[in-house]
């Protein structure tokens, strides 16, 4: 009778160990989900005035040029999981969509890294994360539920165009940075960044006064650096009213904005 | 149980996107002065006899000040838009940002009581379109000027975070004479070149002169019988003294922070190290006991440290050490030979002068050694002052002689740790030597 019980139950142990691993439905297929970036091609000095690069920039531009034609094309862009930012995670990207690097080559971008065209660290969305969230998900839950609910609700389109383009994003940064006056005089540690929450109109002007998120430290007796360089930020916000605005059918996308003025390669 | 968690974490994140705002990082910006129109002060009509040319020098004064320090571009009055009294009340703003001007100052000037003058300043951020600074000073007429400079540093002040410094004077030693026969006096001005005088008559050799930071004092070293002696000069009354009477000859005298010291090197036997003396009791500490060259000590602002420098390890280098010479560690690394090591009243960095490959450079270096930068380099050059803002560094410059025995001068410049802007200060003679003082009380 003993003898039976656990033969019985090692047998069904035994026969549950197999189902696991052997049916389909409780393997992990671990899909590679591509990150998201973003990458637009564009010539950029038409579009934005971008700093003036630096001697590093320009020594690591030499070298890249010198490697040329080992490398063909800028190492970013290269990466085959590139893909246009009205793609959806759902649907992969058919192979025609992702950019080739003769195309590229063709147009002879060839600085196009100056500005990474990848994550930005500061952004609220972080598109690795979500992949990684995904994978987690995926460890729950069956595949089929996993792209009828999971993916459905993680629409990239829409998480995306929270965003601005790079070429957008850099023609806003070039109209402030052309107004900021900064206050070179001012002792530089860290913490000196100043973020100015705007909201603007349709036509790009400001809709209310400009608001340093971190006003109280304004008035700090002890933090007059910190206010003179809050001053500066808000009247180049000023000095820019209105600003040349993005596409006015993605006003909901830039009408608030947070700009944050970082003056640590000028004073430091 | 796990998915529950992973719905908690997609819920956060929808949160967060739902609330996503657009950040744009603004890590360039201008690097130019910062254009300030700076108006000619008002005044009322009965009292124009006095006081057309105090308003139109005043406000000369104020601009030349902000113009010099390299921060500041004043806008050309040419150009100026609105020019009734009523700016004074209430700025057309937009006339003014037509201009370009970011900061406008305006000002009221008016004969009260017994003839004195009542000046009424305002300062304007034209963007934001409202008053960020004003001040009422009474002074007498002839005060003018250093109510000018009172309102520059006021302006400075509001608009860069930091202290001003036009409200000062520089001690200096003037030059004359053949370079073997050169007579030397002591001298003050205003950081500006106007209000010239002479202290010393040029009799007995001077060198070294420094204020003393808190009283309107000055310590130098002069000649008496051949020996260097350091004196102590009171620039109100004339009251001179000896500090001390030293066995051997005494050098490089420096008050300290509170004014209630000075610190000095002082040679005996061929070696010479660094000396305390209480200004008060008269007591004398000796601080290094090195057999090397120990000379050149400046005090850091807290009084807690010292600087000097020291050729103990083969050639001058600057040294640091606490102010009971505890602790003494060298610095300066970047080759070359150092001296002069001054303090900067900010307590950030030291100034100095170097010799390398043959010419002398003003530079700065952070007080433990690194990030020594040079900013201005020259055939022969020393002696750095701070302003007492620490943004600006005065020093004497010397061309050298040609064959025939001409061409030497000596001239006083000053230099601006953010622009690097050079400028010569003018004197009536060659000068050598300069000091900064304090802000007048």
């Amino acid at each position: 009778m003993q003898f039976s019980i656990i033969t019985s139950s090692l047998l069904h142990v035994g026969f549950i160990i197999f189902t696991i691993l052997g049916l389909p439905i409780f393997n992990n297929p671990n899909v590679d989900i591509p990150p998201i970036i973003q990458v637009e091609i564009l010539e950029i000095t038409e579009q934005t005035n971008v700093p003036e690069i630096s001697k590093r920039e320009v020594e690591e531009k030499k070298i890249e040029e010198k490697k040329k034609d080992n490398v063909k094309i800028n190492q970013p862009i290269m990466k085959p999981k590139i893909e246009k930012s009205d793609e959806k995670v759902k649907d992969p990207a058919p192979e025609e969509e992702i950019i080739k690097p003769e195309t590229i080559a063709e147009k002879n971008i060839v600085n196009m890294p100056i500005r990474k065209p990848v994550l930005k660290k500061k952004d609220n969305f972080d598109e690795l994360k979500i992949a990684e969230l995904i994978d987690m998900a995926q460890d729950t839950k069956p595949i089929e539920d996993a792209k009828d609910e999971e993916y459905e609700s993680l629409d990239s389109t829409e998480t995306l165009s929270d965003k601005l383009t790079l070429s957008e994003e850099d023609a806003i940064r070039s109209q402030f940075l052309r107004c900021w006056s900064v206050p070179l005089g001012i002792k530089y540690d860290d913490s000196m960044v100043v973020k100015v929450k705007i909201t603007l109109k349709q036509d790009g002007s400001l809709m209310k006064p400009p608001e340093v998120t971190d006003h109280q430290r304004m008035n700090k007796p002890s933090e007059k650096y910190f206010k003179v360089l809050a001053e500066s930020a808000l009247r180049a916000v000023r000095r820019c009213d209105p600003i040349k605005a993005p596409a006015a059918d993605r006003y909901d996308k830039w009408k608030d904005m947070q700009l944050s003025f970082d003056p640590r390669e000028l004073l430091r | 149980m796990r998915i529950v968690k992973y719905l908690i974490v997609i819920s956060l994140l929808f949160i967060n996107s739902a609330f996503a705002l657009i950040e744009i990082d603004i890590t360039e910006g201008n690097r130019e002065p910062l254009p300030v129109a700076i108006t000619s002060f008002f005044y009322d009509e009965v009292d124009s006899i006095k006081l057309n040319e105090i308003s139109k020098n005043l406000s000369e004064v104020v601009s030349a000040d902000l113009e010099r320090c390299g921060l500041f571009a004043a806008i050309d009055k040419d150009a100026f838009i609105q020019k009734n009294p009523a700016m004074h009340l209430r700025p057309r703003f937009e006339d003014w940002r037509l201009i370009k001007a970011q900061a406008l100052v305006t000002g009221r000037l008016k004969l009260v009581d017994d003839d004195k003058l009542r000046v009424e300043f305002r300062l304007w951020d034209t963007l934001a379109e409202k008053e960020i600074e004003a001040l009422v000073l009474i002074t007498t007429t002839d005060n003018w000027r250093r109510i000018s400079h009172m309102i520059a540093d006021k302006v400075y002040e509001r608009l860069t975070g930091e202290g001003g410094y036009f409200d000062t004077r520089i001690l200096y030693v003037a030059e004359s004479g053949p370079k073997n026969k050169r007579i030397k006096k002591l001298s003050i001005m205003d950081q500006d070149g106007a209000n010239h005088r002479f202290l010393t008559s040029g009799k007995e050799l001077v060198l070294t002169p420094r204020f003393n930071p808190v009283k309107q004092e000055i310590t130098y070293l002069s000649y008496f019988k051949n020996l260097p002696r350091v004196y102590l000069l009171n620039i109100e009354t004339g009251n001179q003294e000896v500090v001390g009477d030293f066995p051997g000859m005494t050098f490089a005298p420096r008050f300290s922070p509170d004014g209630s010291k000075i610190i000095m090197s002082l040679a005996k036997d061929g070696n010479s190290d660094i000396y305390v003396m209480e200004l008060k009791s008269r007591v004398v500490t000796r601080l290094t006991t090195n057999s090397a060259i120990d000379t050149s000590p400046s005090y850091s602002p807290d009084g807690k440290k010292i600087t000097f420098n020291s050729d103990r390890g083969g050639s001058q280098q600057i040294y640091v050490m606490d102010n009971d010479g505890r602790n003494q560690k060298r610095i300066s690394s970047e080759g070359g030979i150092y001296a002069t090591p001054v303090w900067s009243p900010r307590g950030d960095l030291i100034a100095f002068t170097k010799n390398f490959k043959g010419s002398y450079a003003i530079g700065v270096m952070r007080i433990n050694g690194e990030g020594e930068r040079l900013l201005t380099e020259n055939w022969y050059q020393e002696a750095p002052s701070w302003s007492p803002n620490g943004r600006v560094l005065t020093f004497y410059r010397e061309t050298p002689t040609n064959e025939a025995g001409q061409g030497h001068s000596s001239t006083l410049w000053s230099i601006d740790l953010t622009c690097f802007n050079e400028r010569k200060i003018d004197t009536p003679e060659d000068g050598s030597d300069p000091s900064w003082s304090n802000l007048m009380q």
